[in-house]
This record gives structure tokens, sequence and C-alpha cells, in this order.
């Protein structure tokens, strides 16, 4: 760990303090939300990060999860009056054992065709869930119990950061643990990790598990919180694709890289969205292309002290990329 | 489903395919050549409706005049679109190029929401409405004009790729870039054509979509899935797969539409992702190698 890195997580260890505080101070409700949101989107990259960064494994339809979670959360709080907390947890459940069941042979593909089959299976659990009238609400949806506690929104507020915590934590500790190396090699060379005695097809899977896992709780709550969830809302694939951008914005196969991410986009889109509201998604657009072109591997190797920022090293790299 | 219901349905799924193969065509032949998964290609085609709907509206030049005019613009966006930013992360990692066509696609998307606003436009004819009637069996027009262009443009396109100089330069791009390189294909240039031939063809299938349906500056993410679905179904960079993997696709859609409606998506997707464990290379596709699929 170099000093850099040292910084960086004190940086984050105060910024979560500060999170934390925030409510006791009476922040407002906009901001608490927006906060909240940014959260949540934490969340999501660090799972992502699991796969797709530090195994690899380029997955594209996360969404699929987010789907799966909310819609079970909603049908056991809505149909069996089931609580929130068991509800949630059942929608995790079921995501990691789905995700479980398919994992070994979709984990077979990479690079684009990995991509492509998430995509698709993201679109067929929208699809089948908007089609299953009876128990989901088809392509209406569901109406949670609503929640008229004053401090509901704080809640959910703490909710999402202590999941943000448990994370990163979690990241931090598989990262520098056998299984974490063991994803590293495989996103590296797999045939190599193979041959050094690696079980890829269970490292790939325990990756893909957690990660689903993460995003299908996610989901749950954010079902909760929204309390109206149809399959057009909750299958939207920008929940797929924000958290991507956001760990590719901080730095993949890192423990902050997806949580400065998240905390740098979320606002800056929220806040472009207030001072520009019409253009908002082409800025956004410009800021991606951007992002992707000049800073390839994120922001963390600059913010690590790993690269010094200079004009130069932000132009080798297009230069690299070129064909 | 008596007989002809199923007449019916067989000939809606074949003007279905025929479009949805020029629909897929240029985003195969990106993905199979540059490797790049293009996310913007629905917004192009939509820029192509919407060019159509502008040339005929305003200056009354009529859908199928404006066809080449549609094409041309959109060749031109297109290899510019490559050659100032796609151009410089062409050996990125695979999640890079991903996304950098996704804000592309965004910019677009929202560049055509500003131009056109978001109210619903379509191209309507004087000669929209006529149609053939061959033993109950009711044949629109245009559409079968729009299936017409759609199945010689796909056949002119893989006689170029395969007869003409350029054309081989772009193939043998796609298939080993260094060896390209060391036969004297300037690879870079051969890049941004392929990209705009591709962007080309998404104007084509815009504007033979428009005179066929409605459309709104958000219409892209469809098309873009379904361009997945046919190149993946048919295999990549190959233009005859395609054309099979559009006409698979629009048949189950339209069969399986006429008896569920709801699942006519879900069997499509299914399908792809049971296809992708057991064929990735599609089902007309060769064998790929996981080195060069990246």
């Amino acid at each position: 760990m170099t000093r850099g890195d040292k910084i960086l997580y004190i940086v984050c260890g105060l910024l979560f303090a500060a999170m934390a505080l925030l409510p006791l101070f009476g922040a407002s409700g906009f901001l608490l939300r927006t906060i909240t949101l940014a959260l949540m989107y934490a969340v999501m990259a660090l799972a992502w990060n699991f796969i797709g960064g530090y195994t690899g494994y380029s997955a594209f339809g996360n969404v699929a999860f987010f789907g799966i979670g909310a819609t079970v959360t909603g049908v056991m709080m809505t149909k069996m009056r089931w609580d929130f907390a068991p509800a949630v947890l059942l929608g995790g459940v079921i995501c990691s054992l789905l995700s479980f069941l398919i994992g070994p042979a979709l984990l077979r593909l990479r690079g684009h065709y990995f991509a492509v089959a998430t995509l698709g299976i993201a679109n067929a659990a929208r699809e089948i869930v908007a089609g299953w009238d009876d128990v989901t609400g088809g392509g209406i949806g569901l109406n949670l119990p609503l929640n008229t506690d004053k401090d509901f929104y704080t809640f959910i507020y703490y909710i999402f950061l202590a999941l943000t915590i448990l994370s990163a934590v979690i990241t931090y500790f598989i990262s520098r643990n056998k299984l974490g190396f063991g994803w590293l090699a495989i996103r590296e060379n797999e045939e190599g990790a193979k041959a050094l005695g690696i079980d890829a097809t269970l490292y790939k899977t325990l990756a893909w598990v957690l990660a689903c896992f993460i995003v299908g709780i996610t989901g749950g709550i954010y079902a909760y919180y929204n309390t109206a969830i149809s399959p057009e809302a909750i299958f939207n694939p920008l929940y797929s694709t924000t958290p991507i951008l956001i760990t590719l914005l901080g730095g993949t196969g890192t423990v902050v890289g997806p949580i400065l991410g998240a905390m740098i986009l979320l606002p800056l889109s929220t806040w472009l969205l207030f001072n520009f509201p019409g253009i908002q998604p082409a800025l956004l657009g410009i800021i991606i292309i951007l992002t992707i072109i000049f800073l390839p591997r994120g922001l963390y190797e600059y913010l690590s002290g790993r690269r010094k920022l200079t004009l130069a090293a932000l132009l080798k790299n297009p230069r690299d990329n070129q064909a | 489903m008596n007989s002809i219901q199923f007449a019916q349905t067989l000939v809606n799924g074949i003007i279905l395919g025929g479009v949805l193969s020029l629909v897929a065509l240029g985003f195969s032949i990106v993905w199979g050549i540059m490797h790049v998964v293009n996310l913007a290609h629905g917004a192009f085609i939509v820029l192509g409706s919407y060019i159509t709907y502008t040339l005929y509206t305003s200056l009354g030049i009529d859908p199928f005049l404006g066809l080449p005019l549609t094409m041309i613009t959109l060749f031109v966006v297109g290899y510019a679109t490559e050659r100032w930013i796609i151009h410089w992360v062409i050996r990125a990692p695979l999640m890079a190029k991903f996304f950098i066509t996704f804000g592309i696609g965004m910019l677009l998307e929202n560049l055509i929401l500003q131009v056109w606003k978001a109210d619903v436009r379509s191209v309507t004819t004087p000669y929209s409405g006529a149609s053939l009637a061959i033993g109950g069996v009711n044949i629109p027009l245009v559409k079968l004009a729009a299936l017409a262009l759609s199945i010689l443009m796909v056949i002119v396109f893989h006689l170029f790729l395969t007869r003409t100089r350029q054309g081989n330069a772009i193939r043998s791009t796609g298939m080993d870039l260094d060896a390209a390189r060391l036969t004297g294909v300037k690879v870079a240039p051969i890049y941004a054509l392929t990209f705009g031939l591709s962007t080309m063809l998404a104007g084509a299938a815009g504007s033979l979509v428009s005179m066929t349906t409605s459309f709104t500056p958000d219409a892209g993410a469809r098309y873009t899935v379904y361009a997945f679905l046919v190149s993946v179904l048919g295999g990549l960079g190959n233009v005859p797969a395609v054309l099979a993997g559009g006409m698979i696709i629009a048949l189950i859609q339209v069969f399986v539409g006429f008896y569920a409606p709801a699942l006519k998506d879900a069997v499509s997707f299914v399908l792809l992702v049971v296809l992708l464990l057991l064929r990735p290379q599609g089902l007309f596709g060769k064998p790929f190698t996981s080195g060069k699929a990246e």
C-alpha cells in the first residue's frame, strides 16, 4: 500500500463519517435524497467491481438482479404481508441462487459474448416479470406499502450508507486475500491462473454470485424506498450502465474507485440536470466520451499518486489506444 | 390459426425479417471487423428516420428518393464519428469501447431531441395506404418495397465486401489486423470506412422504417437490442448469416406474437442466451477463438 493509498482510505473514512453525521445536523430532504441515490449507485458499483473490475468479466446486465430483487421484495411485502427485512433478504437469496445456477455455464463465455449474454438475461428477466401478470402485476407493477414514518428517508439513507461501508470492507479484505489474488490472476490470464491451480470456475462463480446478491438486496431496498415499481422502471438499463461508468471513472479493481466515482458522477449529473435541464444527457455523454478517451484506467492511479496528473500523461492514453 | 392467418403471419414475418436484417447489418459488421459493439447503432437509425422525415416534410422529397441522401449524410456522420472519437480508443479494453459508443448514443439521442423535439413523427405519403391482396393475404406496398430494398442492399453490401478491393481490405482487417497491415492495408482509414458504411446502412434502415412505423427520438435502444439478437443469432461480420438471423428472429417474433404477444421478446432473449451457451459463434458463423473474439 502506497502513501497515496493510505490518504485515499482516510479520505473515504472521513467521507463516510461526515455522511453518517449529516442527518443529525438537519440536512435538507433534497440533499439527503441525492446522497442516498449516490450511495445506492456506490453499492452497485462495488458489486460490479467484483465481477467486472477484479475478475475482468464484463457483466453488462446487472439490472436483471436489481429488478428481480425489487420484484421479490414487492411480491413478498404486498401479497404475503412480509416485513421489509426478510423480504429484501429473500430477494438477495433468490438472486444468488439464480446466479449460482446459471453462473458456471455463463462464465464459460468471455469478452463481448459474456457481456451480450448478460444483456440478454436482463432483457429476458424484464419480459418475464412484465408478462407474469398474476404474481408481479405485469406491466403496471406493484405498489408497496407506504411507510409514513417521518424518519423513513433517513432510515433508508443509513441502510445504503451501511451497505456501502460493508461492501467496501468486504472488497478490502477479499482484495488482500487468496480469493482476490485469484480473481486478478483470472483477469490477467485465465489459462495461466488455471495452470497455477486456481479453480477458475469456482472463483469466477463466487465473484458473480457475490455481485448478484448485493445487487439483488439493493433492488429490494430501492423497491421499498420508491414504493411504486414497474418493470420499465426497475429494469431500466441505466441500473446496469451507471455503476459500470462510476467504476470506470473511479478506477476498476480498486476499493476506493467505485466510492469516489459515485460521489463525483452522481452529484455532477444532478447538478447538470438542474442547471442545463434540456441538454443534460448530451453533456453527460460528452463527459463519458472524454473520460473513456483520457482516463481509461480511472482517477485512482492519479489520486493515489501512482502517476502524476499532467497534460502529457492524459494525452498519452489516446495515443496508445489508436489503431 | 387457419391457413390464411398462417400465410398472413408468414408474410408479416418475412417483411419484418428483411428490415431487421438491414437494421442489424451495420452493427454486425462493426462488431465483427472492428471488435466494437456499437451501442449507438439504434440512435444512428433514428437519425436516418428524422432526416428522411425532414427531407419529405420540408423539401417535399419523396422518402424513396430521399433514401440515397439520407445514406450519404449518415455515411459522413459515421465516418467523422470514427475518425474523431472511436479512433482514439480502438485498442482500449472492451468496456472502454462499449462505453464510448454508449456516450455517443446518449449525445446523439439528446441532439435529435433538441432538433426535432419529442413528438411522435411518421412519414406518410399519398401512397402509404396502398396494398396488394393475394387470396386474402394483405401486403402493404410500402412494406413490400422496404423488404425488396433491404434485401437488395444486403446483397449489394455482400458483393462489395467479397468482390472489391476495399471490401477485401475491410474483411482482412477484421481477420488479422497485423497481417492486413503487413500486406499494405492502411488500417485507420479502413476502420473509418467500415464505421461509415455501417452508419450508412443504419441510415437506410431508419429511412425505410420511417415509412412504415412512427418514431420518437428515444426509439434507438430498441433497434440496438434487435441488432444484438440478429447478429448473435446469425454470426458476426458475415452478411448472409445476418439475413438468416434477421428472418429467424422475425419469424419467432410474429409467430410467438400470434399466440402469446407478451412473451415474444422473452422467447427471443432466452433463445439468445441459450444459443450463446451452446454455439457462441452463431448459427452460421465460423468458430471463433477467445483471443480474436475480444
